[in-house]
């Protein structure tokens, strides 16, 4: 199981540096050889979710030494909602590496990049203390930059800079945290222990347990993100390509939402009980404003981006409430999120090649030319909207659910968010594909071709699949929910 | 009996590095002189020079593990661990930079010898610097390190902004001179002593609550004489146009060697000489600190010119550097840990500087490297993670050396110092990450043009990149020697 998890980090930046080493001659291969490194991954990932640790809470199972004089060493472990996470990320890089269009496939550096993305953002999930995970928390950014630096937009210079300076600056309060832990941590254990197991037997009086979850939280909370600290992501979308799209929103907004439940919940839950009505609060104003601002778009994948807003809102509102449930449909949702967004912006990327546009008035009656392909997104999209029987609906229900007990008057509001998102996505499926065709250009798009499906294609029966039988993907999360609820329920009955 | 040498503790060994490099100065100089001696010769007698010189501080290892932390030539001289770690880092320097120095020389017509000759001296200088005990060998050693400087900085006699830097280095550096020396008068004056050990006796012996404000003034005289070498703000002023109009080839070697010697000296005088009255002295070194961190990145951010970008970061990296050397003996070995990390990537970035834009230009714009990614990948690679290094990306050497020294900081509950640390570092991302965004996205006028790329730079290039990644990734045994420097002044 140890090799398994760490080929996790070794096969995906092995196989960034053999596409590097294939020569430029032959850049057919680039491609098959990084869906084959990929493939590996997402195999194996596959294999521990069969494996013993893929429905317990988080387990160390291997460390090292890292400065010794410091008493500082790196663990690595897996827990159900890591492994979870992780077959997302190896399904993700898989069909998006398909899903690419042919210049992009045919780059080494993007393929190199998406595949060294991979390595940190498994990175992230097995890290088993502070130091690793923000290790590779910022290591994320180095392929992203260049993933949407020099494969973006006309404008990504600025969304690029905006990106890196706010997750850099979240980032610095996860450091400082990290620090003020580890400092903490010296004074009980003599060494700057901060993994996972010590940190759950660390002390904290209330005053340092509020200062510690306010520091890492708030830097989690930009990367999730939450409504004020949002900004960065619209403008990240639009100019980022489709696939840095698909990894942003399908996995990076998983990764502040997994630090909040992995770090500053069970770890600070003091902290968590002080601050949990402003997130609520806040992740309310976020599902509104994020769906209502979707409605406004004019650009297709801006207003995908806002939806991520309103969406990412419902795994907050779940996390601040607290209960089981509640936390269960958290991290339900997350995976869907991943799963829907992630569809989303492919689809949006698929017709950007062929029409080398966004907005969604230049187009009008595209089913008739593209049949499958509205086929498809209607699915999508009311995947995304929560329609029972489809994957989003089981998270969002859930998360509805058990916050009620909690915040009555803000799930109320919060169950607006759905029917809103029924507004704005099939208002947009409306402008986008129904009625007359009403530019001559739209006349001749192909549909969909057989690689496009395949890309497709495992998502969507991902959406059918969890929505039908629920049980199986709840199976891996309820260990860990149930245990974090129960810490919150002891802190506050505590208290 | 003890023999009169015996009694004055006269040890050549230990300032055997100097003479070594005095020797190959002498060499040089009469092969010019007498026989007109091929250029490859010379090349070979320098970096044989520096092999020797290298050797000769492996065998003051063998003297310290036998004899400990002594004092040699009537306690003008001392042999401790500082002057360990300095001696290898300043050797260290001197053979990392020899490629960049070397082909430079070459380039001056006429002024070949003589530009080695300066190199050699400057860094013989620095070495004698760093193995001081005494103030005024201190000040002797600092002269000649700096005089030589001045004259590399205006080597390019041609190039009008390299004679600006010369007489820029020169007047401000003398003025800082001239502050240190007047530091080491109110010293003498008020304790009569001029020793790095005697000061610290001095005042434990008479209390530090009684120590005259006379010492308190020398010795931040002195300080401030050391933070003009490092670039520190409010002393920064010289060196954005010193590295601006210096040749390329040199700053390289020019930036590391000042801010090795000087900020080894200035951690012993902390550890050492101030070690009882440090607290005293928080408000003078938190806020140089701030102003130094706080002044490069409000420059760095809208700079045009690399070489001026770097010389703010410079400034920045020096507040670090600082922060905690100040701050206690555990935030000294955290700062030489990050001392040795930014020399390293400062090397290699001046290395790349000086392949791309020729070793005797002076003006270097950002835009002068857009395109370098299409022209040389080894290039922009190692380019990027120097630049990340400096950013304090993880992975790199530098989030190692920030990560240990915001630990002790915060441990030494310094948490404004941590704030505006890490704020700044945030900044750095912006400019940081701007050089790498332009060479290898944009696409302007001034493009790279077809560069050559020596095997030799590109080992070079190879083992510095190497060094930033391992030392991010495995800290490990330089964290041990960093801390085995300090164990002696706990």
């Amino acid at each position: 199981m140890i090799a398994i998890m760490f080929s996790l980090l070794i096969i995906p930046l092995s196989g960034a540096l053999f596409v590097f080493a294939i020569s430029n001659s032959r850049k057919e291969l680039f491609r098959p050889i990084a869906i084959a490194f990929s493939l590996i991954t997402f195999t194996q990932t596959v294999y521990l979710l069969f494996g013993e640790y893929a429905k317990t809470e988080f387990t160390i199972l291997s460390n090292f030494d890292w400065i010794q004089s410091y008493g500082l060493s790196l663990h690595f472990g897996l827990s159900g909602m890591s492994t979870l996470l992780l077959v997302l990320t190896s399904l993700l890089v898989c069909v998006s590496l398909l899903s690419i269009g042919k210049d992009h496939a045919e780059s080494k550096g993007f393929v190199g990049a998406l595949l060294s993305l991979q390595f940190a953002i498994n990175g992230v999930f097995i890290s088993g203390d502070l130091i690793s995970l923000f290790i590779f928390f910022e290591a994320l950014l180095i392929p992203m930059y260049f993933l949407m630096g020099i494969w973006g937009g006309e404008n990504r210079r600025y969304a690029t800079i905006k990106f890196i300076l706010y997750t850099v600056f979240g980032s610095v309060f996860i450091f400082i945290g990290t620090v003020y832990t580890a400092v903490l941590s010296y004074r009980v254990n003599g060494k700057l222990a901060v993994d996972f197991e010590t940190l759950a037997s660390l002390i904290l009086l209330e005053s340092q347990s509020r200062t510690l979850f306010l520091l890492f939280t708030f830097g989690f909370l930009i990367k999730v993100p939450i409504f004020p600290l949002h900004t960065w992501l619209p403008d990240a979308h639009v100019e980022a390509p489709t696939a840095g799209s698909i990894m942003l929103a399908g996995v990076l907004l998983k990764v502040g939402a997994y630090g909040i439940l992995r770090v500053s919940i069970p770890f600070f839950t003091e902290g968590f009980l002080a601050y949990k009505n402003l997130i609520a609060v806040l992740s309310v104003i976020g599902i509104i404003y994020g769906a209502i601002v979707a409605i406004a778009q004019i650009d297709i994948k801006k207003l995908i981006a806002y939806s991520s807003v309103s969406h990412m809102g419902f795994v907050m509102l779940g996390i601040s409430a607290g209960g089981f449930l509640s936390l269960e449909g958290a991290i339900i949702q997350m995976i869907n999120h991943g799963i829907t967004a992630g569809a989303l912006f492919m689809l949006v990327g698929f017709i950007y090649e062929r029409r080398h546009t966004r907005n969604i008035g230049d187009f009008g009656g595209v089913k008739i030319s593209m049949p499958r392909y509205a086929a498809v997104f209607l699915f999508t999209s009311f995947a995304s909207i929560g329609l029972p029987g489809l994957n989003g609906f089981v998270g969002e229900f859930m998360i509805l659910m058990g916050s009620y007990n909690t915040y009555k008057v803000l799930t109320s509001f919060a169950a607006f968010g759905v029917v809103l998102a029924a507004i704005y996505m099939l208002w947009a499926y409306q402008r986008m594909f129904t009625g007359p065709i009403k530019y001559e250009e739209n006349e001749t798009l192909d549909d969909l071709n057989s690689r496009e499906t395949a890309s497709i294609a495992p998502l969507v029966l991902l959406m059918l699949f969890i929505g039908i039988y629920p049980n199986f993907i709840e199976s891996f999360v309820i260990q860990e929910a149930s245990l974090l609820s129960e810490t919150i329920a002891m802190f506050a009955e505590l208290k | 009996m003890t023999s009169i040498s015996e009694f004055l503790g006269i040890n050549y060994i230990v300032i055997a590095p100097t003479l070594a490099l005095l020797l190959t100065v002498i060499v040089l100089l009469f092969c010019t002189i007498t026989i007109s001696t091929p250029m490859y010769v010379k090349k070979y007698i320098s970096f044989f020079g520096i092999l020797l010189t290298l050797f000769t501080i492996f065998l003051k290892f063998g003297l310290f593990f036998t004899d400990g932390v002594s004092s040699y030539f009537s306690e003008k001289i001392l042999l401790d661990e500082f002057a360990l770690v300095g001696n290898v880092l300043i050797g260290l320097v001197l053979l990392f930079t020899f490629n960049s120095f070397w082909q430079t020389s070459e380039m001056i017509e006429n002024k070949t010898t003589e530009a080695l000759i300066l190199v050699l001296m400057s860094a013989s200088g620095f070495l004698l610097m760093v193995d001081s005990e005494n103030f005024i060998m201190l000040f002797i050693g600092l002269e000649i390190g700096s005089i030589s400087l001045y004259a590399l900085a205006g080597l390019n006699r041609g190039d009008q902004l390299s004679n600006e830097a010369a007489l820029k280095y020169f007047l401000l550096g003398s003025l800082a001179s001239c502050i240190f020396v007047y530091g080491i008068a109110l010293a003498y004056i008020s304790l009569s002593v001029t020793g790095v050990f005697d000061t610290s006796i001095a005042i434990s012996y008479i209390g530090p609550e009684n120590v005259p404000l006379t010492t308190f003034i020398g010795l931040i005289l002195i300080t401030v004489g050391l933070l003009f070498k490092v670039a520190a703000a409010p002393f920064q002023a010289w060196a954005p146009d010193v590295y601006q109009g210096s040749p390329t080839g040199y700053v390289g070697y020019m930036a590391t060697v000042a801010k090795a010697a000087s900020f080894i000296v200035l951690a012993r005088l902390v550890a050492v000489s101030l070690s009882f009255i440090i607290d005293q002295f928080d408000l003078f070194f938190g806020a140089v600190v701030i102003l130094s961190v706080l002044a490069g990145a409000l420059f760095a951010t809208n700079q045009t010119d690399l070489k001026r970008l770097i010389a703010y970061s410079g400034v920045i990296q020096s507040g670090f550097i600082l922060s905690g050397i100040s701050s206690g003996v555990y935030g000294v070995s955290a700062s030489i840990f990050y001392l040795i990390t930014y020399i390293i990537q400062l090397i290699g970035i001046f290395t790349i500087f000086s392949i791309i834009s020729g070793q005797l230009s002076s003006d270097f714009q950002i835009s002068n490297i857009s395109g370098l990614f299409k022209e040389n990948k080894y290039i922009t690679i190692t380019f990027s993670i120097f630049m990340l290094g400096l950013a304090g990306l993880p992975l790199t050497s530098g989030f190692v050396s920030k990560f240990i020294l915001i630990t002790n900081l915060w441990s030494y509950e310094r948490y404004i110092l941590v704030t505006v640390l890490m704020l700044t570092t945030v900044a750095g991302f912006y400019f940081y990450l701007r050089p790498i965004w332009v060479a290898a996205v944009e696409k302007t006028e001034n493009a790279v043009e077809r560069i050559q790329v020596k095997n030799s730079d590109k080992l070079l290039l190879g083992i510095l990149a190497a060094l930033t990644i391992y030392f991010g990734l495995l800290p490990n045994t330089l964290v041990n020697i960093t801390r085995w420097m300090v164990e002696g002044y706990l």
